[in-house]
C-alpha cells in the first residue's frame, strides 16, 4: 500500500518548512544588519575565541602606540633641551675662545663671567625641563627637579631608567641620564658640565696670569669633553627615538593585519549574504505561495 | 423450499443498520481530523451467519447457503504500536536535547559575548588603564583609572558567576516542579492509573474503549518527553510504564508509585535537567571554569604587586582589595618608576585571557552541539510523527470517498428494502384474489 497522506502530515510540513525558511531568512537578516557572522560564541565556537584573541592584540597594540607616541612626545622635549644645552655649550665655548686671546681686560672678562653665570643657570632651566607634569632627566624621581636654581648644583634626581613598553616583552628607555653630563658642580670637582662652568667663570674672574693660561687650555679640554658628552647623550636619544618610530610604523602594520584578520573571522561577506538573503527571500515566498494553493484543496471542494 | 418470508427484509435492515454505523464512524473521524491523538476508526462489517438451504434443486440434490446480510463486527482504531514507541524514544532524546539547548543558551547569553560589556572588553580596559598609569606613573587619574577599571572588572565577574548559578538553581527548581507533588509527572501518572482502570473493565465487556485509548496513548507520549519510557500492555489491557531509571514502574495496573529517584541517565527534559545541574554537569564546568579565570587573573596580578591589587581568588568573591591612592605604578623606585606597571600591563593576553577565551570556545561549543542535537533529532521525531500520521490520521479524501460509498450503500439498503415490501405487497393483497 502506498503511503497515505492525510491533509495534517501536509499542514504540519508545511508550517515546519515556512518555519525553517524564515528562520534562515532571520539569521541571515541578523548577519547583514550587524555586519557580524559570529553573533553568539555558539555561531562559531572557535571563531569566537580567536575574536576574543583578535581583540584583545589590537587593543593591547592600540595600548603599544599610545606608549610609544607618548615615548616621542618625551623624547622631542629631551632632544630640543639638550640642544639647547649644546647651543649654551657652544657659546660659552666662544666666549672662552675670546676670553683666552688676551685682548680683554678685567671688566670685560667680568662681564664675560656674568654671561657665563647666566648661562650655567639656563642649563639647569633646561635640565629641569618636565614633560606632562614629569621632570623628564630626574631618572624615576620625576616629582622631584633635577637642579635646583642659585649656586648649588648638586643632582637630585637618581640614575633609575623609565621606560615605555613598545610591544609584549619589548620596552625602550626614554630617559637620560642628564648627571653624566651636568654633574654635581663645583662641589663635587668631577669635571663635569656645570663643574666646568663654575671653574670657567671662577677662571674668568680670577684676572691671574694662571687663570687666563687655564681658560685657554684645560677649561676649554674640558669643556669639549663635555660637549662630547652630550652629543653622545643626544645620539642615545636620537636612537631611542628610532626605535619608537620603527616600533610604531611596525605597530601599525601589525593592526592592519590583525584588523583583517578579525575581519575574515567575524564580518558578513556582504556580498554571498546578500545572495544567499536574495535566495531564502525567494525560497520562502515560494513556501507560502505553495502552502497557500494546496492545502485549500481537497475532495469537498468537487463534490456536490 | 423453507426461506422465511420476512428473510428478505431482515437482510435488508442490516444493510441499513450496518451503513449508517459505517457513516456515523466516517463522521466520527471527519470530526476529529484535527484532534491531537486521534487515531482514525473504521468500523469492521462482517457478513451474517448464513441460512443453510437444503437440496434447492431437485435436478442435482445440491443444498446452498443463503447470505443473510451484514453486522457491525467492531470499531477499531488504526494504531501501529511499533511506531509508538519508536516515536516515545526519539521524544525523550529530542526533549533532552530541547532542554540541554535551552539551559546552556542561558548561560551563553550571560557571558554576552561577543560585546562591548563583556568579560574580553573588561580585561582590555583593565591592561589599557595600567599602560595609562605606565606612561603617567605619578597621575592620580591615571591611578583612578586603575582601580575604576578592576572594580568593573571584578564586578562583570562577580555578576557572571551570579548569573551561572541562576541559570543552575532554576533548572533545579523546573526539576523539582515537574517532579514534586502535582507536578506533571505525577499529574500524568495518576491520568495513566485511572485510564487502566476504565480500559480494564471495558474491554472486560468486550468493548474496545477506542476514546480512552486514544487518550491513555496521548499521555504516554507526554511522559516520554519528561524521561524515557517503555510501555508493556499486560493481558488484562492495562499498560505497565517504567519511567526513566526509576526503581519501580512509574504505573502498575492502577497503582502509581511516585516520587522516586531519578538519575542522570533518565533521558527526557528530567535527565537533563539532572545533568546539567549535576556536580559533572555542564553548568558546574562552566562555572568551575570561570573560577579558574579569575583566581589566575588575581594570582598573575598579584603576584606583580607588594600589596595585592585583587582579593577572592572565586568569580563570585573576586573584589579590588586597594584604594586608587594605593595603587603602585612601581615598587621601591620613585615616584617616576613604571616598572610594575609596566609588567601589570605586560600580562595582557597571558592565561586569564586565554583562560576566558577557551571558556567562550566551551559554552559555545555546548550550545552548538546541543542545538545540533535537536535539529538533528526533531528530524527524526517529524518523520516518525509523519509515518504515525501516515497510519493513523484521518484523510478527509478518503473519509468523503468512504462517505460516498456508505451513503450508496445505504440508499440501496433502502431500495431493497422497498422491493422486498412490494414483493410482500403482491403476495398479500393480490394473491388469491382471483374472481374477486
Amino acid at each position: 500500500m502506498s503511503e497515505r497522506i492525510t491533509p495534517a502530515m501536509v499542514t504540519s510540513s508545511t508550517l515546519s518548512d515556512l518555519t525553517s525558511s524564515l528562520a534562515s531568512l532571520e539569521r541571515t537578516t541578523n548577519e547583514l544588519s550587524s555586519g557580524r557572522t559570529i553573533l553568539e560564541p555558539s555561531d562559531n565556537p572557535y571563531g569566537a575565541s580567536r575574536v576574543i584573541d583578535l581583540n584583545s592584540q589590537l587593543e593591547g597594540l592600540g595600548a603599544y602606540e599610545d606608549d610609544a607616541q607618548d615615548g616621542i612626545s618625551w623624547e622631542n622635549i629631551a632632544s630640543s633641551a639638550m640642544s639647547n644645552m649644546n647651543d649654551i655649550a657652544q657659546r660659552v665655548r666662544e666666549l672662552v675662545v675670546q676670553s683666552a686671546n688676551g685682548t680683554n681686560n678685567q671688566s670685560d672678562l667680568n662681564t664675560i663671567a656674568l654671561e657665563v653665570e647666566q648661562l650655567t643657570e639656563s642649563v639647569k632651566q633646561d635640565a629641569n625641563t618636565q614633560y606632562a607634569g614629569q621632570y623628564i632627566f630626574s631618572g624615576t624621581a620625576t616629582t622631584t627637579p633635577p637642579y635646583v636654581s642659585g649656586p648649588e648644583d648638586e643632582y637630585k634626581g637618581n640614575a633609575e631608567t623609565v621606560s615605555r613598553a613598545v610591544g609584549p616583552g619589548a620596552s625602550v628607555t626614554v630617559s637620560t641620564n642628564i648627571s653624566t653630563l651636568l654633574g654635581n658642580g663645583e662641589a663635587a670637582k668631577d669635571g663635569k658640565l656645570l663643574d666646568t662652568l663654575r671653574t670657567i667663570a671662577q677662571h674668568l674672574r680670577g684676572g691671574t696670569a694662571e687663570d687666563r693660561e687655564a681658560l685657554g687650555t684645560t677649561d676649554l679640554t674640558d669643556l669639549d669633553t663635555n660637549l662630547e658628552t652630550l652629543s653622545q647623550l643626544q645620539a642615545v636619544s636620537g636612537s631611542a627615538t628610532d626605535q619608537l618610530r620603527v616600533a610604531l610604523t611596525r605597530n601599525e602594520d601589525l593592526q592592519t593585519s590583525l584588523t583583517e584578520s578579525l575581519s575574515n573571522t567575524e564580518d558578513t561577506n556582504v556580498a554571498a549574504t546578500s545572495i544567499a538573503y536574495a535566495n531564502e527571500q525567494a525560497a520562502y515566498e515560494a513556501a507560502l505561495r505553495a502552502g497557500a494553493t494546496i492545502v485549500q484543496e481537497s475532495l469537498i471542494n468537487f463534490l456536490q | 423450499m423453507s426461506i422465511p418470508t420476512l428473510q428478505g427484509l431482515q437482510t435488508a435492515l442490516s444493510g441499513l443498520i450496518s451503513e449508517q454505523t459505517a457513516l456515523d464512524t466516517t463522521g466520527n473521524n471527519i470530526a476529529n481530523a484535527n484532534t491531537e491523538g486521534y487515531s482514525r476508526e473504521t468500523a469492521l462489517l462482517e457478513p451474517n451467519t448464513p441460512l443453510p438451504i437444503p437440496a434447492i434443486s431437485g435436478h442435482t440434490g445440491e443444498g446452498a447457503q443463503l447470505g443473510t446480510g451484514v453486522t457491525v463486527a467492531t470499531i477499531t482504531r488504526i494504531r501501529n504500536e511499533y511506531l509508538d514507541a519508536q516515536y516515545r524514544t526519539q521524544n525523550s532524546a529530542l526533549s533532552a536535547a530541547n532542554t540541554q539547548a535551552e539551559v546552556l543558551q542561558s548561560a551563553q547569553t550571560a557571558f554576552n559575548e561577543p560585546s562591548d560589556a563583556g568579560i574580553a572588553t573588561q580585561l582590555s580596559n583593565f591592561w589599557n588603564a595600567w599602560n595609562s598609569l605606565a606612561n603617567a606613573p605619578t597621575s592620580e587619574e591615571a591611578k583612578e583609572g586603575v582601580a575604576a577599571a578592576g572594580k568593573q572588572l571584578a564586578a562583570t565577574f562577580n555578576q557572571l558567576s551570579a548569573q551561572l548559578s541562576t541559570v543552575a538553581s532554576q533548572a533545579s527548581e523546573q526539576y523539582n516542579s515537574l517532579t514534586g507533588p502535582s507536578g506533571e509527572v505525577e499529574d500524568y501518572a495518576n491520568q495513566i492509573a485511572q485510564l487502566n482502570g476504565q480500559i480494564k473493565l471495558s474491554e472486560e465487556a468486550g468493548q474496545p474503549p477506542n476514546a480512552m485509548l486514544d487518550r491513555r496513548d496521548l499521555l504516554l507520549d507526554k511522559l516520554s518527553a519528561l524521561a524515557n519510557i517503555t510501555v508493556s500492555e499486560q493481558p488484562d489491557h492495562t499498560d505497565t510504564v517504567s519511567f526513566g531509571e526509576a526503581a519501580k514502574p512509574l504505573v502498575e495496573g492502577t497503582t502509581v508509585n511516585w516520587p522516586q529517584e531519578l538519575t542522570e541517565a533518565s533521558g527526557g527534559q528530567l535527565g537533563a535537567l539532572l545533568n546539567l545541574t549535576g556536580p559533572k554537569g555542564a553548568l558546574a564546568a562552566l562555572g568551575t571554569g570561570l573560577d579558574e579565570v579569575a583566581a589566575t587573573l588575581a594570582s598573575t596580578v598579584n603576584g606583580q604587586l607588594a600589596k595585592p591589587f585583587f582579593s577572592g581568588a572565586t568569580a563570585a568573591t573576586l573584589a579590588v582589595a586597594v584604594e586608587p591612592s594605593e595603587v603602585q605604578a612601581s615598587g621601591t623606585k620613585a615616584a617616576g618608576g613604571n616598572e610594575v606597571a609596566l609588567a601589570v600591563a605586560g600580562l595582557r593576553g597571558g592565561a586569564a585571557e586565554q583562560g576566558y577565551a577557551t571558556l567562550v570556545e566551551k559554552v559555545g561549543s555546548d550550545v552548538r552541539g546541543a542545538k545540533d542535537d535537536q535539529t538533528t533529532l526533531q528530524g527524526t521525531v517529524t518523520a516518525i510523527n509523519d509515518q504515525r500520521q501516515s497510519v493513523s490520521g484521518v484523510s478527509l479524501d478518503e473519509e468523503m470517498t468512504n462517505l460516498i460509498s456508505f451513503q450508496r450503500g445505504y440508499q440501496a439498503s433502502a431500495r431493497t428494502l422497498t422491493v422486498m415490501s412490494e414483493m410482500l405487497e403482491t403476495l398479500i393483497e393480490k394473491t388469491g384474489a382471483v374472481g374477486l
